[in-house]
């Protein structure tokens, strides 16, 4: 069959039409393609993307039958969806049309107009002999199950999973240990100075009432399988694991929280265990246990030291909340009795939140000494430490509190493992992007929030929460269907000899391997076409849909010529 | 009179951060020379080494290649796979008799308009310096 490829060049207004030569662009194209199998179809518009340019597409692809398409114009960030959508109006297949940047490109960038001129039309060319080669592919549409697992169910996963649960969107909680709340059930006090036991089992009692929620305690992920919209898990019991649930979901949300590190692995802290040392979350148990700060004797301290930063240089990041919930603490000790003598030893100071300041004052005027230090070691309750000015000194206090630095929960290794979710240098779980999607993952529908992804606060967690429900609402529609990606990779099956170079590649675990054919499979519904398999693929069987060998090489040599 | 050598380097980019780099420049007007030739695919880890030599045998006279700063990967962890195929082409590229100085890996993200610019300035001089590609006499293959 004859090709009939319609060239349309967009004026832009004066963008593209007073740098380079459009009538000379058009005739040189269409002379140099015409040919007995080949039509070009050239012609200009003032502005393609406008409701007329838009109206005059659609008219040339129905009337001129085209069977491909070309649009020299702006960049395709602009426009290209524009004219995906014009040609979903009519027969012409949306992948048999390419777009072609002569603005960004060249117009904006070669004030020379033969020059630009030129350089217009080596890309047109190459756009021409590219689009031959360009496959009809068509969009599936996938049923999608809006409901939603969240694993852990500290204040994070309870927040997500209040936020998430609705008639239309059921969510499952799991939590491995008894009891609700995780670490935060502990806490006398939420920072600024809300009471924080009340918040917590408010909105464990909210999570337990929802009908729309469904919680598993002492409850563990064994398996996961499947993509955003379909997701199959096995969950077990931890205390008998042949009780076995399955359920289905359309995404998973991660939010299995901290350890804190056991303080004496750093060789600058040592005590004994009757020494009078207390870390920041036995404080505030005691707090919360006992209503008062004691000693094991059950006298109240007179002298207590607190040590921000352990183990930040050796761990090599910033835990983040112990600046704000030391202070928090030293105000607990005067708070009890202003005659309390509290000193506090820290290197830097992190005190990023709008009220932090505050904190930071009233701690102050309450007469906490905050030492500024380079060094420091803890032998009993004696604390050694060099100021910042090199003076050394030596104070023995009766009580001594020490901010272990956050690390990965024990159950993350694991559950990276079940999950296939990589996990960063500090083992943590690694995020999408750190800075543009802290919430996403290398897989499309599985989530990570609060300490799970890295040290935060209950705010930042809670916001981490809403983030990843507000994700997973606008990915999973109740009663809509998704259209997975369509220019992803296949595996031409006579060619793939086996070797797994592209399972090893695949940072999303997109390709899996058919033992009985001896071949990789590729899983379209998790493929997201970044084409590096097809690269690593050394028998050349692996190929990425409308960006094949051929369909670059065509544009490279049209290019070139 | 000769005629000048204007040079052809085909530049393979990735979608995310070069291409967008690349439209940077041009919204910014900012001038490159036209020896740039742009093709764009999806992420950087999608070209083939074979592309680059498939580049040469075809005539262009240098090739660049583009994507996102180590760790800033639209797809995770496609460029530290580019990065390490670009490393075993240049040594393969010295096998073959060819001179490995017309390749060039550049990380410009899609905020670095200028650095767009800059380095395809900086790479059509020195690979105008270096003269028309003669690989087509010079390849063992």
């Amino acid at each position: 069959m004859k090709k009939k490829i319609g060239v349309y060049v967009c004026e832009c207004g004066p963008n593209i039409a007073d740098k380079v030569d459009i009538d000379k662009i058009i005739e040189t194209v269409v002379a140099a393609n015409n040919s007995e199998n080949v039509e070009i179809i050239g012609d200009r518009h003032k502005l393609l993307c406008s409701a007329a340019g838009k109206v005059f597409l659609e008219e040339e692809i129905k009337n001129k039958e085209l069977t491909h398409m070309v649009v020299a114009a702006c960049s395709p960030r602009d426009h290209n969806s524009t004219f995906i959508n014009v040609c979903k109006k009519t027969e012409l297949n949306p992948y048999l049309y390419k777009m072609v940047n002569i603005r960004e490109h060249c117009a904006w960038i070669i004030p020379d107009k033969d020059k630009a001129t030129n350089k217009a039309i080596e890309y047109i060319q190459g756009g021409v002999a590219r689009v031959q080669y360009q496959t009809e592919l068509i969009e599936k549409k996938l049923d999608t199950n809006p409901d939603v697992l969240v694993i852990g169910g500290g204040i994070a996963g309870i927040e997500a999973a209040i936020s998430l649960a609705g008639k239309k969107r059921k969510v499952t909680l799991i939590e491995r240990s008894a009891v609700l709340g995780g670490k935060s059930v502990f806490l006398k006090e939420l920072l600024p100075s809300q009471a924080g036991k009340e918040y917590i089992n408010k909105r464990i009692k909210d999570l337990t009432d929802n009908e729309n929620i469904q919680v598993f305690l002492n409850t563990e992920i064994e398996k996961i399988i499947g993509f955003l919209g379909n997701f199959e898990i096995i969950l077990s019991d931890v205390t008998n694991k042949d009780k076995k649930t399955e359920i289905k979901t359309g995404a998973t949300i991660v939010a299995t929280g901290f350890g804190l590190s056991d303080v004496t692995e750093f060789s600058n802290i040592n005590y004994d265990t009757k020494d009078e040392v207390y870390t920041s979350l036995e404080i505030e148990k005691m707090l919360s246990e006992k209503g008062k700060l004691k000693l094991s004797s059950g006298v109240p301290p007179k002298k207590v030291g607190l040590i921000h930063c352990v183990g930040r240089d050796e761990k090599k990041y910033c835990s983040q909340i112990c600046c704000n919930y030391m202070m928090k603490i030293a105000n607990y000790f005067k708070k009890q009795s202003a005659k309390i003598e509290v000193k506090e030893f820290y290197k830097d100071l992190c005190l990023p939140h709008k009220d932090d300041q505050k904190l930071f004052n009233l701690t102050k005027k309450n007469g906490v000494d905050l030492v500024r230090i380079k060094e420091v070691s803890l032998n009993g309750t004696k604390i050694k430490y060099s100021r910042i000015d090199g003076t050394i000194e030596e104070n023995e206090f009766d009580m001594v509190v020490v901010a272990p630095p956050i690390i990965p929960s024990d159950s993350t290794k694991n559950l990276s493992e079940i999950l296939d979710i990589p996990l960063d240098e500090f083992g943590f779980f690694q995020e999408a992007h750190l800075s543009t999607n802290p919430v996403g993952t290398s897989t499309d529908g599985i989530f990570i929030i609060g300490n799970a992804q890295g040290p935060r606060g209950i705010s930042n967690s809670i916001l981490m929460a809403h983030a990843a429900s507000g994700q997973i609402r606008t990915q999973l529609i109740p009663g809509e269907q998704i259209v997975p990606e369509v220019k992803v990779s296949e595996v031409l099956e006579a060619f793939c000899m086996g070797c797994k170079n592209c399972i090893d590649v695949c940072c999303y675990g997109a390709i899996y391997f058919d033992e009985i054919k001896g071949i990789s499979v590729v899983n379209e519904a998790i493929c997201r076409g970044c084409g590096n398999c097809v690269a690593s693929c050394p028998s050349g069987s692996i190929r990425l849909k409308h960006f094949t060998n051929e369909q670059i090489y065509q544009e490279v040599i049209e290019a070139l010529k | 009179m000769e005629k000048e050598f204007i040079p052809r380097i085909t530049s393979f980019v990735c979608k995310w951060c070069t291409y967008t780099g690349a439209d940077l420049a041009g919204t910014s007007r900012l001038q490159y020379p036209t020896s740039i030739i742009l093709l764009k695919v999806l992420c950087s880890s999608r070209i083939d080494p074979v592309f680059l030599i498939k580049s040469y045998l075809k005539g262009a006279d240098g090739v660049l290649i583009g994507g996102c700063h180590p760790g800033d990967c639209h797809y995770e962890t496609g460029n530290y796979h580019t990065r390490r195929r670009f490393k075993i082409l240049t040594e393969i590229f010295s096998t073959l008799g060819l001179p490995k100085e017309r390749l060039r890996l550049s990380w410009i993200s899609a905020s670095e308009g200028p650095k767009f610019a800059q380095v395809s300035n900086e790479f059509t001089d020195k690979i105008e310096n270096l003269g028309p590609n003669n690989a087509r006499e010079n390849m063992f293959l």
